[in-house]
């Protein structure tokens, strides 16, 4: 019994993780149908934004909410820095550019930090535990899951209930159409960024809060966890994006409890050979989002 | 590996086609070329050396240099990549490098320790610990200045079975490079070899950032392990011992010289910081070595800050290694200064090291500093050297 609960909360609080993840950076890519590679970078970010508070006397509450307005602020300043200047001129120079803005930031915080990991302060209540159906499980990963719960619900209010959100989804669709209908360009990819920006902030805590300290190449996995989870759920699906995390991580914590340590150590493969059978039974992934339109 | 090969000797092909002139240049100086590697994931351990090795040149320099020449450090950042690694070490040699500081890896460290060998010279490693860092696979004129891990193993195995009396083991092992790896399989092979049990073996991988599997089966075990030994590497290393610690496991950890980093001991803090004994390097502390307090004030007035690890005592050493060996050989020929290494004995802030014979390896024979972790606060145990150890 005790094993199953844990199993279950395992899945959630890291499926939680992995959705949000994968949803910031679904919807950059569902407007822009570009990948943000610097998107791993805005979790640093936040990072190292408490990592600077840590010193201070603020309590805990207000250095977090100053490290997600400081990975919103990176969501931004990706789309001003890589994003605006060469998006309507050719894809390979976004990409390049955003793998260039993610270089930029990991060496100045190399520079100017240290390449040694660096410790953030965190809420005593992250590491207390609770006994659940005779399991001992870390209070945290309860919060995670609470925390990824509410972050989905504002995200489905804004999506679906603000002008804002209804102008987003219009420019996933048919973004030449969308701006046509006077929807400002502009305004709809920051504010994109910006959720971006949000919702690393908000996964930075949680994935921060399971590590302890940060490092300048700390947004690789997050990165590489939310392409996966996005593929596998559809590239253009919001929801896929959720559900496409759950599934990831429903997998590697099956892999992680099943398989004998010898095999362990080939879990990524296993995981990927599954992430290809996915893929060959559904190419488009398992939603399918509205049909594509011209990139901007 | 065979892609790598193939590219260095088209540079190095290049560089002699561009002249020698390089070794020519240098009369009245020596030059000490790294590789060492400022970004990426080998930076934490590279540059905590090139800083070291940076106040070890300076003094040097300050008492009139070497065989009366001054000394001179090239470092050209080795990306943590060992192409970049390998490149760099050409390119410091043909600026008249005379020797050369590798990465403190054998994955990092060796394209660099190879091409010193190519040009005759003598290389060593920081760190390196794998025994794979020999003369068996770099050639005879390289070195590290660390212990193998066959001895980093032995000697916690034999801390946990003989002076703690811990009779059954629990082991992590990260897969992420030779070092993670080796150091578990010489620590399982010695505890057994000592008559302990390994109830489990488990594994796990850099950057998943995701230890609860592993806990999950470590909570299950009917009999809990005496010991838990974690091969890993920072961050993720905090990771694994704090999930461990949260659920309230008090378990003594053990582990290498990977767990000499502040960041961790900060990571822990008072709470879950307790009962962790380590193998490393040594302790920047005057029990250690009496000149350690002279080496913390110069790096001190050099840097502007107390150095953060004890890896920056491996960068000194090895320059100072070099220092030593140079002057027993009277020249920087590479033959004359690896027989002056195998020879003597040398001694360093990491403690006293003689070499075995290029036959043997160049198989380090050193003492290996005990550390202990309690109330988030290292402390340093003492000298211990392993009785036996197993072969490489």
């Amino acid at each position: 019994m005790a094993v199953y609960v844990q199993f279950l909360i395992d899945v959630l609080s890291l499926g939680s993780l992995y959705a949000l993840m994968a949803l910031g950076l679904v919807i950059v890519y569902g407007i822009l149908k570009l990948v943000n590679f610097a998107y791993g970078e805005l979790i640093m970010v936040a990072g190292y934004s408490l990592f600077l508070l840590g010193g201070t006397p603020l309590p805990w509450l207000v250095m977090a909410a100053i490290a997600v307005l400081m990975a919103i602020g990176a969501g931004i300043a990706t789309e001003y820095a890589a994003f605006r200047p060469v998006r309507s001129k050719s894809v390979t120079a976004v990409l390049i550019t955003s793998f260039a803005f993610s270089t930029l930031l990991q060496n100045a915080a190399l520079l100017f930090i240290s390449p040694r990991a660096r410790t953030v302060p965190l809420p005593d209540i992250f590491s207390d535990t609770v006994v659940l159906g005779g399991a001992t499980i870390p209070l945290r990963n309860i919060l995670t899951i609470v925390a990824a719960a509410i972050m989905l619900a504002i995200f489905s209010f804004i999506m679906k209930k603000t002008v804002l959100g209804l102008a987003m989804r219009a420019a996933a669709t048919k973004f030449t159409m969308a701006r046509m209908l006077g929807i400002p360009a502009n305004l709809v990819i920051t504010s994109a960024f910006a959720l971006s920006g949000l919702l690393a902030g908000v996964v930075s805590l949680f994935w921060l809060g399971r590590i302890g300290s940060v490092v300048p190449g700390i947004g690789l996995e997050p990165l590489l966890v939310a392409f996966i989870a996005t593929v596998i759920g559809g590239m253009r699906s919001l929801q896929g994006a959720v559900v496409g995390g759950f599934l990831l991580a429903l997998i590697v914590t099956t892999f992680n409890y099943s398989l004998p340590p010898e095999l362990l150590k080939f879990r990524d493969a296993f995981t990927f050979s599954l992430v290809i059978l996915i893929l060959l039974w559904r190419p488009d992934g398992l939603i399918k989002g509205p049909a594509t339109g011209q990139r901007t | 590996m065979v892609f790598r090969g193939g590219v260095s000797r088209l540079v190095l092909a290049a560089a002699f086609g561009m002249g020698l002139t390089g070794s020519a240049m240098a009369e009245d100086e020596i030059i000490i070329g790294g590789a060492l590697s400022l970004t990426g994931v080998q930076a934490p351990l590279d540059e905590a050396g090139l800083k070291g090795a940076e106040v070890a040149v300076k003094a040097l320099n300050d008492q009139g240099g070497l065989l009366g020449k001054k000394i001179k450090l090239i470092n050209i950042d080795g990306k943590s990549d060992p192409v970049t690694v390998g490149n760099n070490a050409i390119n410091v040699i043909d600026q008249g490098a005379e020797l050369v500081i590798a990465p403190c890896d054998f994955d990092f460290g060796g394209p660099a320790s190879r091409e010193a060998q190519n040009a005759n010279i003598v290389g060593i490693s920081t760190c390196a610990s794998d025994p794979l860092y020999s003369s068996w696979s770099l050639g005879d004129k390289q070195f590290t200045l660390s212990m193998w891990n066959t001895a980093m193993g032995a000697t916690a195995a034999e801390y946990a079975f003989k002076e703690r009396g811990w009779k059954s083991a629990y082991v992590v092992t990260d897969q992420f490079i030779a070092y993670t790896k080796s150091l578990s399989k010489y620590f399982t092979q010695h505890f057994k070899d000592l008559g302990g049990e390994v109830v489990l073996e488990d594994a796990y991988t850099q950057g998943a950032q995701d230890f609860s599997a592993q806990l999950a089966r470590l909570q299950a075990l009917p009999e809990k392990p005496d010991v838990i030994f974690i091969s890993s590497y920072m961050p993720d290393l905090g990771t694994i011992i704090r999930a461990i610690r949260e659920v309230g496991i008090t378990t003594p950890i053990m582990g290498g010289d990977s767990y000499d980093d502040p960041s961790l001991f900060e990571a822990l803090g008072e709470r879950f910081g307790n009962e962790i004994y380590f193998v490393g390097h040594t302790w920047m502390g005057a029990e250690a070595h009496p000149d350690m307090g002279k080496f913390i004030e110069l790096y001190k007035a050099q840097h502007g800050s107390e150095p953060d690890t004890s890896f920056v005592a491996t960068g000194w050493d090895t320059v100072m290694l070099m220092a030593q060996a140079v002057k027993i050989a009277g020249s920087t020929d590479g033959a004359a200064v690896a027989k002056a290494l195998e020879e003597n004995e040398f001694d360093l802030l990491t403690g006293k090291l003689s070499y075995s014979n290029a036959e043997l390896g160049h198989q380090p024979n050193k003492s290996a500093a005990l550390i202990g972790i309690s109330g988030g606060k290292p402390s340093f145990l003492g000298w211990r050297r392993a009785e036996s150890q197993p072969a490489p």
